[in-house]
């Protein structure tokens, strides 16, 4: 039967493999895949989608995703006043080259490496150089694959600090490495085979045999591009393995255990040339800046391996992580966890995204390029229902603005002027009050310490008061009507318009006062203040 | 007593408010059910359990104070005085203590895992090893979770002075703790910068924007901001409460007058006023070379604190409700060095329980001769931690995820220890 079929099959097939390429990239485009499996979907759950978005929503949101800021009150009017139909496409594109993309891109990645409180030395916490190079590597465009295997490679210049955080900690490097480019955690197998995957401590210390020989090495003061830092490198020695004890719960003390050999994350065990014999490792003592290269390399054989096209995580964890990033949650979710205990949402498109990835040479721009067309990223964010990250994507996700897009955008809002030193010390308290708003498991939980410093810091009300050539400043010397002001208010502040009640509330509320600037500065206040400019939705 | 915010004023004084709201702000005064005056009842008819941690920083000798071990070398050269409970005798240092022993319920027999200032603070907030992954919340995070009610005015984790400082982990920032002084001065932007009118009208507003927008979306991460929002607005309603300069006059020399002492009155009027937990520290026990002269003057100021504390807390009614816990991170070595110090000390030391759920003069557990180790019925911090959720009526067992991980209130095989327990 099975056989028959196939063979029934066949010539429609050969046929169509064909006959598609002739019908152009338009019918096999991402974006339709994308719709046309989001739409099997919400008929089968029996689902009805959102409305599409207005512009106003889009123009917000895309801004938000790609370059990480609001768009600013004349990039607004701009867009909206466009009536070219393909306008939304051309905002993409141009957003996709702006330079404010590759340093979101840089910060997205940044929280992905190493979080708010990386471990390691005070070194790592001033990552404005790793920062950088990210964002050169994403402006350039450059494949996945490419700078994903330069990171691991740790050769140019740039991504030295991934490292040093894991100082001596291979197994931590182990798992941070395994949640950011292979979307697996490995953790659990660490101290114990997973309950309930095949994944066991040999594939764990297998994977930490890959990184057990790298060694950090310090460069001291280092002043470059004007700027004074820490310098490291990063060596790898000829030998030394992990050693393996067994269960953690049944670990005896003083028991050294044995030798693993390197083993890729379920797949085979490395085949590597013996060490000569009598090979006797050079020291490498305190203080030592450079060493050279093993005689073989194990970190060249990992990136190799993680980034191939063969490899059965990279690609589908890039994608799933790149769809989560735009689409609030990954086809698997969490995004870092690929295992076999956690199913995608829609296995179809996520293998059809991976396809198309990696046959476009793992171009990010591309892909997001694609996802942010689609229809389904741009549906509107009201409606019904209560989810922050609808399951199967029928309305668009509420997502709290991070640290970093909340001080650009608190900026971009109040039209504070650009010759104001940049951030300074409210990007520490932004940091601080902003940095993790969530519970643990990602829902947004804003803390008590947020409002108060919302509410009553000099460091926000720098940006609502009166100040030469800002929002509150333009307001105040109009001499337009109230009503064409609250306009600006409202696009400025939220990128819309506001609706008839609310310009007729903020009118009686701005005009109540003989001088405006008090209520002025409130009004602009409350905007900030709003759900609605905290979150990307 | 005057200047005190009685639970019951505390609700009328909410439901003025309320009212105040309702005409002010019109339409949108019941959004989010923050307003709402079942809720008020049911505000009212809760007569939650609370939890008062006195944090020993450094860690407090149990030879110089609770556990002494009199005629042998390790004795140091305090003097024993009688308690309540024949035959039970504590440091000389220690007289009003020494009169409330039938509050006490004294565990002689700790012996736990982390033996320095970082990891034991840390092990001993949490009942976990720091240097495990999962960030864990402190105890007054998880009782913020279960015992704090999301309308009160007041944050649900206060603390004062030297104190832990993990926060509260995996359980987000609401529990995160709001950290003042001991004598009530408050922390950043906390001090509104506007007039109270402009304040009140700007706030309006923003409830109009809000009600706005929940009539387009219901989506939850709003409502959690705005709720956020209302709880910031309520906290500077209810900040005179932090303020004791008016009622610590009449108060001093029932609690002793030090920084420490006010601490435990303000401490006192929280609990009172609807807080589940407040931690109050005491610093300097850190005592590795001069331990005497160190722990004497702690006790100078300990022993009024603690204990005016108890006395206030039974005559204004809380006692019953109110459970007491005495502890630093570690206990201090039997062994006195040659500086005249003794060092940290995991291996056999004391911490002390008093109030709420605790059957009182009951001293639990015991050292050997010179005190290095535990004989009777030693206690891990995980027994310590369930023994306390239990007396509070919480699950000691209470199960969150990390990611993919469960993860429990204390760990596996920990047990509530029932001698304790009234």
């Amino acid at each position: 039967m099975g056989f028959s079929l196939r063979f029934q099959l066949l010539p429609v097939l050969l046929l169509m493999s064909v006959v598609a390429p002739l019908l152009g990239a338009e019918t096999t485009s991402l974006r339709d895949a994308i719709d046309k499996e989001l739409n099997a979907a919400w008929q089968k759950e029996k689902v009805t989608p959102a409305k599409a978005a207005d512009d106003a929503a889009f123009v917000r949101r895309v801004y938000l995703d790609l370059i990480g800021s609001i768009p600013s009150y004349d990039e607004a009017k701009k867009f909206l006043d466009d009536t070219a139909p393909d306008k939304r496409s051309k905002l993409v594109k141009q957003l996709l080259d702006d330079q404010r993309f590759g340093q979101n891109q840089a910060n997205v990645w940044d929280q992905v490496l190493f979080g708010r409180n990386p471990p390691g030395s005070d070194s790592v916490r001033k990552r404005d150089r790793f920062k950088a190079w990210l964002s050169a590597k994403f402006n350039g465009n450059v494949p996945m694959d490419q700078w994903v295997r330069a990171l691991l490679l740790v050769e140019e210049e740039g991504p030295e600090l991934f490292f040093v955080q894991f100082q001596n900690k291979p197994e931590d490097l182990t798992e941070a490495f395994s949640k950011a480019f292979l979307g697996t955690q490995v953790q659990c197998a660490r101290c114990h085979d997973h309950p309930y995957t095949k994944l066991t401590q040999r594939d764990f210390y297998g994977m930490t045999g890959f990184f057990v020989r790298l060694v950090v090495l310090e460069q001291g003061d280092v002043t470059k591009d004007g700027q004074k830092f820490k310098g490291f490198k990063i060596g790898e020695k000829s030998s030394g393995e992990v050693m393996f004890s067994g269960n953690a719960k049944e670990a005896k003390a003083g028991k050294k255990g044995d030798p693993v050999k390197p083993k890729f994350l379920e797949g085979a065990e490395l085949t590597e040339p013996a060490l000569p014999k009598d090979f006797k490792e050079p020291e490498t003592k305190t203080g030592t800046k450079s060493m050279n290269k093993p005689l073989f390399s194990r970190k060249e054989q990992l990136a190799a391996w993680a980034t191939a096209k063969e490899n059965p995580f990279f690609a589908k964890a890039a994608v799933n992580r790149i769809w989560g990033q735009l689409m609030g949650r990954g086809i698997v979710h969490p995004v870092d966890n690929l295992g076999e205990d956690n199913k995608p949402s829609m296995p179809a498109l996520l293998d059809e995204m991976t396809k198309q990835f990696i046959d476009h040479q793992f171009d990010v721009k591309w892909l997001m390029g694609e996802i942010v067309s689609s229809k389904a990223y741009q549906l509107a964010g009201d409606g019904p229902g209560k989810d922050a990250m609808p399951k199967l994507h029928e309305r668009a996700r509420v997502r709290p603005l991070t640290a970093e897009e909340l001080s650009v955008s608190i900026r971009i809002a109040t039209a504070d002027p650009p010759s104001e030193k940049p951030q300074g010390d409210t990007s520490e308290y932004f940091l601080r009050y902003f940095g993790e708003p969530t519970n643990g498991l990602g829902d947004f939980q804003g803390s008590l310490g947020e409002h108060l410093f919302l509410n009553n810091s000099d460091n926000i009300r720098k940006f609502i008061s009166r100040k030469k050539g800002n929002l509150a400043d333009q307001v105040i010397s109009s001499s337009e009507p109230w009503e064409q002001r609250i306009d600006r208010m409202f696009l400025s502040v939220l990128t819309r318009l506001p609706s008839p009640v609310e310009r007729e509330k903020f009118k009686a509320y701005l005009t109540s006062e003989a001088k405006p600037e008090k209520v002025v500065e409130e009004a602009i206040w409350v905007l900030l203040n709003t759900s609605e400019f905290r979150f990307n939705h | 007593m005057q200047g005190h915010c009685t639970p019951h004023e505390h609700i009328s004084r909410r439901a003025m408010i309320k009212g105040a709201l309702a005409t002010t702000a019109g339409a949108v005064a019941n959004f989010g059910g923050l307003f709402n005056s079942q809720t008020i009842a049911a505000e009212a008819a809760k007569k939650g359990k609370r939890c008062i941690l006195l944090w020993m920083n450094g860690g407090a000798s149990q030879i110089d104070t609770f556990d002494m071990k009199p005629g042998r070398s390790t004795a140091g050269p305090f003097r024993e005085i009688k308690t309540k409970l024949p035959g039970y005798h504590v440091c000389e240092y220690l007289p009003k203590m020494a009169q409330l022993v039938d509050k006490l319920g004294i565990i002689r027999s700790m012996k736990t895992q982390s033996p320095d200032h970082p990891d034991g603070i840390y092990h001993m907030h949490c009942c976990y090893k720091q240097s495990e992954r999962t960030p864990h919340p402190e105890l007054g995070a998880m009782i913020a979770k279960y015992l704090g009610n999301a309308d009160a005015d007041l944050p649900s984790f206060v603390r004062m002075g030297p104190c832990g400082n993990a926060g509260s982990g995996y359980l987000g920032p609401r529990y995160e703790p709001f950290s003042v002084n001991r004598d009530g001065k408050m922390p950043s932007f906390t001090s509104p910068y506007g007039d109270a009118k402009s304040d009140e009208r700007r706030n309006d507003l923003l409830r109009f924007m809000e009600a706005e927008s929940a009539k387009k979306s219901e989506a939850e991460p709003f409502e959690s901001h705005r709720v956020a929002k209302e709880r910031s607005w309520r906290l500077l309603r209810a900040r005179s409460l932090f303020d004791t300069s008016k009622d610590w006059p009449a108060h001093k020399d029932l609690y002793g007058d030090s920084e420490f002492g006010r601490g435990c009155f303000l401490a006192r009027k929280l609990v009172e006023a609807g807080v589940p937990f407040v931690e109050v520290g005491q610093d300097n026990y850190d005592s590795h070379a001069d331990n005497f002269v160190c722990h004497k003057a702690n006790m100078n100021l300990l022993d009024p604190a603690w204990s005016g504390l108890l006395i206030d807390l039974e005559r204004t009614g809380q006692l019953d409700d109110t459970l007491v816990v005495w502890m630093g991170e570690v206990g201090r070595t039997p062994t006195i060095n040659n500086r005249a110090g003794r060092d940290h000390y995991i291996n056999a030391w004391t911490i002390v329980l008093a109030g709420g759920g605790i059957k009182g003069g009951v001293v639990y557990g015991k050292s050997d001769a010179d005190g290095r180790q535990v004989e009777e019925n030693p206690v891990s911090e995980g027994d310590l931690f369930a023994t306390i959720y239990h007396t509070l009526g919480m699950d000691h067992r209470v199960k969150h995820y990390v990611g993919p991980r469960p993860v429990w209130a204390t760990p596996e095989g920990s047990k509530p220890i029932k001698e304790l327990l009234a």
